[in-house]
């Protein structure tokens, strides 16, 4: 059984969504309670891998029984274990705030809730793959799903996942191109075979090109500037309960995935033409991070402006991973779990503020603070979190990876998380201003706001500080995982 | 200049395959109509797979089934069955795309009777 556990968490929703059509076709109500089920039996399987993995060490998991490099692997290790817990917990608390924001003319659950259910096993599917062309199909199944829910809801929706739909397409078809120069001179597809086969190659212009071909076709997917145009436009206008789901996940995988290739591929402090490659990559972010915190700061439309703060973190995680000594790397994957709950929980917030108050942009949120006290509580804990102050996870983040970037005495990654730092602190400032600001019109009556996003909203909140108490124990395993030569 | 002129005309799939994904770009970047943008989209994908398929391809190589011992066998009398496999995912993930992709057309078609992505955008903004 435990063994099988990785297997297990991929086909529990796979299979649920394939049955879906098929048992909900008489019971339109059966869809949610369904799929609500599926995710919290990964959540409890995820749980038990993890839990497995930190006792046991990494599991190296054959697919049909046939060992690489003649078979595709999956690898089940502390990373992977601790990503696959954050996706399936952060699906499931995106479900249950769901409940409320699903409107429709027409009931269509049954196809909406198939796709959630093959997007959430299509991003335990990028988890686990040990295997280049593997992580292809799965990024593939997601952002088709993806693009799918973004327009689910009509309207100007449809423009922007037209839109993610041909960035997102090409960026997967830049990756396949990669995949295919690294296979053309190397023979393989399997990671840790491409490790040990990397070290002579890494001059050929062929790797060369590969590599930077896959680092452009998953910057598009994890929307590092100035590739992340898909990104503001789809999560604004996708549907209040599609937006908080991808927010949280899209991006942060395709980045996972990314960390896997560089940390097994590009060895720390190496020179391709006298271009040291990480140095350039953590360059990359740090520009990532004040650019997207910048434009966050300029922005008027609440949705926008979580996008942008969203899309400057993941610079961040970048700057963290691309360090080259392990506190830092940790301390990224750390940042990225966090962000992961964050985005969620902002979209969230945003999507609930629509919903009942009808605001989307700045102006629009005058004397909110007044009517919703429950929103407004939610948003202040994820503020003390985006900014990084602690005792919330954001804050453990930020600090591994400062220690990180003063071991390696790069002084301009420190600089970049100050000053995102600042620019983070600078847009709450102006969403508070606007949410604390006294209402035109007296209105005192509190609204009746739905319990299961009361619950969404307190999880989350919840989980920031939880993230933080347990932050020195995550930490640390991602740490001994390092030692031992794994990621 | 001369080197690299025969070493183009000696890979002559390759400067196909730069041309392909090229032209792709170019359509899905240029043309305001959104079936062009999909069709562009189409070339570009269209063209990694041709790449695969032609760094792949062996001269005299024949099907990659064998029975009996392994160790003995001579690796350039045998196709490489892994770049076709490849190819078939890829174009199966591309197919799904163009689903996808041709449902958001019409669902825009519909709701905005128009294609050209100029004067939807202007409605929307």
């Amino acid at each position: 059984m435990n063994s099988q556990l990785p297997i297990l968490l991929f086909l529990v929703p796979f299979v649920t969504a394939v049955a879906m059509p098929i048992l909900c076709a008489r019971r339109r109500s059966w869809c949610r309670p369904l799929t609500t089920g599926a995710v919290s039996v990964m959540v409890v399987l995820a749980i038990m891998n993890l839990r497995v993995v930190v006792s046991d060490g990494p599991i190296e998991y054959a697919l049909g029984g046939w060992t690489a490099p003649i078979g595709i692997a999956w690898l089940d290790d502390p990373l992977a274990a601790i990503m696959a817990l954050t996706m399936s917990a952060v699906s499931l608390l995106t479900l249950i705030y769901g409940r409320v924001a699903v409107t429709s003319k027409h009931d269509r659950s049954i196809q909406y809730h198939t796709l959630i259910l093959l997007f959430v096993a299509a991003l335990i599917g990028i988890v686990f793959a040990a295997d280049l062309f593997n992580v292809f199909v799965f990024l593939e199944v997601a952002a088709l799903t993806g693009y799918a829910l973004v327009g689910a809801g009509g309207g100007k929706a449809l423009v922007y996942a037209f839109r993610y739909l041909l960035l997102g397409s090409f960026g997967a078809t830049l990756y396949l191109l990669g995949v295919s120069y690294l296979y053309a001179a190397t023979g393989t597809l399997n990671m840790t075979d491409l490790a040990t086969r990397m070290p002579e190659l890494i001059t050929s212009t062929a790797v060369v090109g590969g590599l930077i071909f896959v680092f452009l076709g998953l910057s598009i997917k994890m929307a590092l500037i100035p590739l992340h145009g898909w990104l503001p436009g789809a999560y604004a206008n996708a549907p209040n309960a599609i937006a908080p789901l991808l927010a949280s996940t899209v991006t942060k995988v395709a980045l996972v995935a990314w960390v896997r290739i560089e940390y097994s591929l590009i060895e720390p402090g190496i020179e391709v033409s006298h271009i040291p490659v990480l140095v350039l990559l953590e360059d990359i972010g740090v520009l990532a991070a004040v650019i997207g915190g910048a434009l966050a700061l300029v922005q008027t439309d609440i949705k926008r402006i979580f996008a942008y703060g969203g899309i400057g973190h993941i610079g961040l995680i970048l700057v963290g991973v691309s360090l080259g000594n392990s506190t830092a790397l940790a301390g990224g994957l750390f940042y990225l779990i966090n962000d992961a709950v964050m985005q969620a929980m902002l979209f969230m917030i945003a999507g609930a503020v629509l919903h009942y108050h009808g605001a989307t942009t700045l102006d629009d949120l005058k004397g909110i603070s007044v009517r919703s006290p429950w929103i407004t509580g939610a948003l202040v804990v994820v503020a003390v979190s985006m900014v990084g102050l602690p005792p919330t996870g954001g804050f453990f983040g930020k600090w591994n990876i400062v220690l990180g970037a003063l071991e390696a005495q790069h002084y301009l990654a420190v600089f970049a998380v100050l000053a995102s730092t600042l620019l983070t602190l600078g847009y709450f400032l102006r969403l508070f201003s606007c949410w604390f600001h006294q209402p035109v019109t007296i209105q005192s009556e509190r609204l009746e706001i739905a319990v299961s996003l009361r619950l969404s909203l307190g999880i989350a909140a919840v989980a920031m500080f939880a993230l933080g108490i347990m932050s020195d124990s995550i930490v640390r395993v991602l740490l001994e995982s390092l030692a031992n030569g794994g990621v | 200049m001369a080197e690299l002129l025969s070493a183009l005309f000696q890979r002559p799939n390759f400067v196909v395959f730069v041309i392909l994904f090229l032209w792709g770009i170019y359509i899905m970047a240029a043309h305001p109509n959104y079936v062009k943008k999909l069709i562009g989209l189409y070339i570009v994908q269209t063209s990694v797979i041709f790449f695969l398929v032609a760094f792949s391809a062996k001269n005299g190589a024949t099907v990659p089934i064998v029975s009996g011992d392994m160790a003995m066998l001579d690796a350039s009398a045998f196709a490489n069955p892994l770049p076709h496999v490849l190819t078939v995912t890829a174009i199966v993930v591309q197919v799904a795309t163009l689903g996808v992709s041709l449902a958001l057309v019409a669902a825009l078609y519909r709701q905005y009777g128009s294609l050209d992505e100029d004067e939807v955008v202007q409605r929307v903004e």
